[in-house]
């Protein structure tokens, strides 16, 4: 057997996998999405556009525009949190380093509908949290956390910044420190420094970062529907109902398809930036 | 890119092989149709396999699962739904259950979809008691398909050391001492249908001027609201809500959970009581009918209606369950549902044509979003 067809038996089963459970329902949601809802609230293949016309119905842009705005929101908040977070280990870390990393990694092992529960423990009315504002006197009454923009962005940070601190902290440890102690024999000031030297040479794992939070931040349903108040409606809780609630699959299909369509624009933009960056280091 | 190792011909081909499946499902459902074969049958109560129940989570009380399954030497095991429309994917894909518990609009739609199966109520033991609404209703003619297992009203909950200006209207869902921290059911019926009747129309209007003014409605309770939320006692019990739109079984949970039951208070409202049944149903995918006939009712004998009204808080319309039920809101009346108001068919949700349907929750998602 040459190599060539040795590999070619190696991915079959991989592959088989990925076609069967990714790209044939992946196909079928596409085609449903031109169907429609017969009699009995049964979504039926067919050929219509209807769906389509809906989404783009002035009553579901807000929708779309709320969850871009909580997705950028939350890509910023990560970026603030997660790259003094990720410097730290990457540069001061030492032999602790992977013990650090792996306090990071260890609660994301937990599911995510779970971690957003016990945010609804600590932030609610009567949770740990606002007791321990009441207790010491910093304020008279319990704030209102849960069942706000604020919650359900700050639910998306907890969720997704991992996938924040994890490319940074690889790019800030790749990064030669010599080119630091360049800067400030330059006479850089540690700011200046770190806006001319470090920030370029880490731009890799900020763009990288930023591409892994906002994806999956667009398309969530789980912070808006657990934290999230009357005004916090995003294109996931959308796409949901229409499945579980509306008995609309049709419409909830075609939601899904200009929702990837939207992100694969950014995935796509993400991976030629990454293979020139590549590139330009090689 | 474009390294991806599919070349102009290979893409059009692709394409066009897509484009065929397309044409190929085109009219088809979603779901592929499962053997009706059995939905002409009619189940005879006899023990013939193990039990796997479909129903809400905590809806049942687990002792009387276990007694049965004591009692007959059968497995009994219970797998849960978190909505109606999540429970009819599975049944039409063809998922296995024995028994199912729907609401009275979905029974009608099993019913039509011939998703369910016959029996001879007259072959249960313990159906002699129950309350005459049910011998003939209006979505399961001569009761072929159904027996009730609990019904309940929709109105509205607070907490009485926070508010106190209540009118017993509709009107309530905008009270100001309760303004911001106001829940309303996430259940488009439920939200749509308490406008209809705040508005003076008819709960199940499907005239669309009707409509659009009963969204306005919603517009503007929904400036007062907290959220949209079906998780009522734990919203009253923690303190987020101080009024909520709620169904009266939870408010009866919610009572039990604090040490001052008194807190929370219960009323419906003038213009109109919504109530509502959930029902026990064999599917006719159901591997164990017999098995499952016997179970309901097992459900229906009296000790066991009462200790199962003791445990999840919502009235049974049987004999026992409905003494436990008159125990357990002896303080408080408004909670209880008066019998009267069950055979009020005006006062059930149910959208008959599938256009009112999707009117509803087209109109609902428009609120929400």
């Amino acid at each position: 057997m040459t190599s060539k067809r040795f590999w070619d038996w190696f991915i079959f089963p991989g592959g088989v996998w990925i076609a069967l459970l990714f790209a044939v329902p992946l196909c079928l949601v596409l085609a449903l999405s031109f169907g429609h809802v017969d009699d009995f609230g049964r979504g039926v293949y067919g050929f219509t556009l209807d769906n389509y016309k809906d989404v783009f119905d002035p009553t579901y842009v807000p929708v779309l525009l709320r969850s871009v705005g909580y997705a950028l929101a939350t890509v910023i908040l990560c970026l603030l949190v997660g790259y003094p977070v990720a410097y730290f280990i990457a540069r001061h870390g030492g032999r602790y380093r992977y013990a650090l990393l792996a306090a990071l990694v260890i609660p994301f092992f937990v599911n995510y509908l779970v971690r957003t529960y016990a945010w609804v423990a600590l932030l609610s009315d009567q949770g740990l949290v606002n007791n321990l504002l009441v207790d010491l006197g910093l304020s008279q009454q319990p704030i209102q956390f849960i069942n706000t923009p604020f919650a359900v962005i700050g639910g998306l940070v907890y969720g997704y910044i991992i996938f924040m601190i994890l490319p940074l902290y690889g790019s800030i440890e790749r990064m030669d420190p010599s080119v630091i102690e360049a800067g400030k024999d330059l006479y850089g000031s540690p700011f200046r420094t770190f806006l001319h030297v470090t920030l370029p040479a880490t731009q890799a794992g900020i763009l990288a970062g930023c591409v892994l939070v906002f994806l999956p931040a667009v398309g969530d349903f789980v912070s808006a529907q657990l934290l999230g108040g009357p005004d916090t409606y995003m294109v996931g809780n959308l796409i949901q109902d229409q499945f579980f609630a509306a008995s609309n699959w049709p419409f909830g299909s075609a939601l899904t398809v200009i929702m990837m369509l939207f992100l694969a624009v950014w995935m796509v933009f993400y991976l030629r930036r990454a293979s020139r960056g590549e590139a330009e280091v090689l | 890119m474009g390294d991806i190792g599919l070349n102009r011909r290979q893409l059009l081909l692709a394409g066009a092989g897509l484009l065929a499946t397309a044409y190929g499902l085109s009219g088809c459902t979603v779901e592929r149709p499962i053997d009706k074969s059995a939905a002409g049958d009619v189940v005879e109560p006899k023990i013939d396999g193990d039990l796997m129940i479909f129903n809400w989570a905590q809806y049942m009380d687990p002792s009387i699962k276990k007694s049965f399954a004591d009692k007959y030497g059968v497995a009994v095991n219970e797998v849960n739904f978190d909505n109606l429309e999540a429970m009819m994917t599975k049944l039409r894909a063809g998922g296995s259950y024995d028994l199912i518990f729907p609401s009275t609009e979905y029974v009608l739609r099993l019913r039509n979809e011939q998703l369910i199966r016959p029996f001879n109520r007259s072959r249960l033991k313990n159906a002699d008691t129950l309350s005459k609404f049910y011998d003939d209703p209006w979505y399961d003619p001569n009761s072929e398909f159904s027996v009730p297992y609990a019904y309940y009203t929709t109105g509205i909950a607070w907490n009485t050391n926070e508010v106190d200006t209540l009118t017993g209207s509709w009107n309530d869902l905008s009270n100001e001492q309760a303004w911001g921290r106001i829940f309303m059911l996430d259940d488009f019926q439920e939200g749509i249908g308490q406008a209809n009747l705040l508005n003076g129309f008819y709960l199940n209007t499907d005239k669309s001027d009707q409509l659009q003014t009963s969204k306005d409605t919603l517009l503007d309770q929904k400036k007062g609201l907290r959220g949209f939320s079906t998780n009522s006692v734990q919203n009253l019990v923690s303190g987020a809500a101080a009024l909520t739109q709620a169904w009266n079984g939870d408010v009866v949970n919610a009572r039990n959970q604090v040490d001052d039951p008194s807190i929370f208070a219960y009323e419906t409202c003038k213009e109109g009581v919504p109530v509502g049944s959930d029902l026990m149903c064999i599917p006719i995918t159901s591997k164990s009918p017999g098995t499952a006939m016997m179970f309901m009712d097992w459900v229906l004998k009296p000790e066991n209606a009462y200790k199962n009204v003791m445990w999840n808080g919502y009235p049974m319309p049987v004999a026992g369950g409905r003494e436990a039920f008159a125990k357990l809101v002896k303080d408080d009346p408004s909670i209880d549902v008066n019998l009267d108001q069950l055979a009020d068919s005006a006062m059930e949700y149910r959208l008959d044509s599938p256009e009112a349907r999707q009117e509803w929750t087209r109109i609902w998602t428009e609120v929400k979003a």
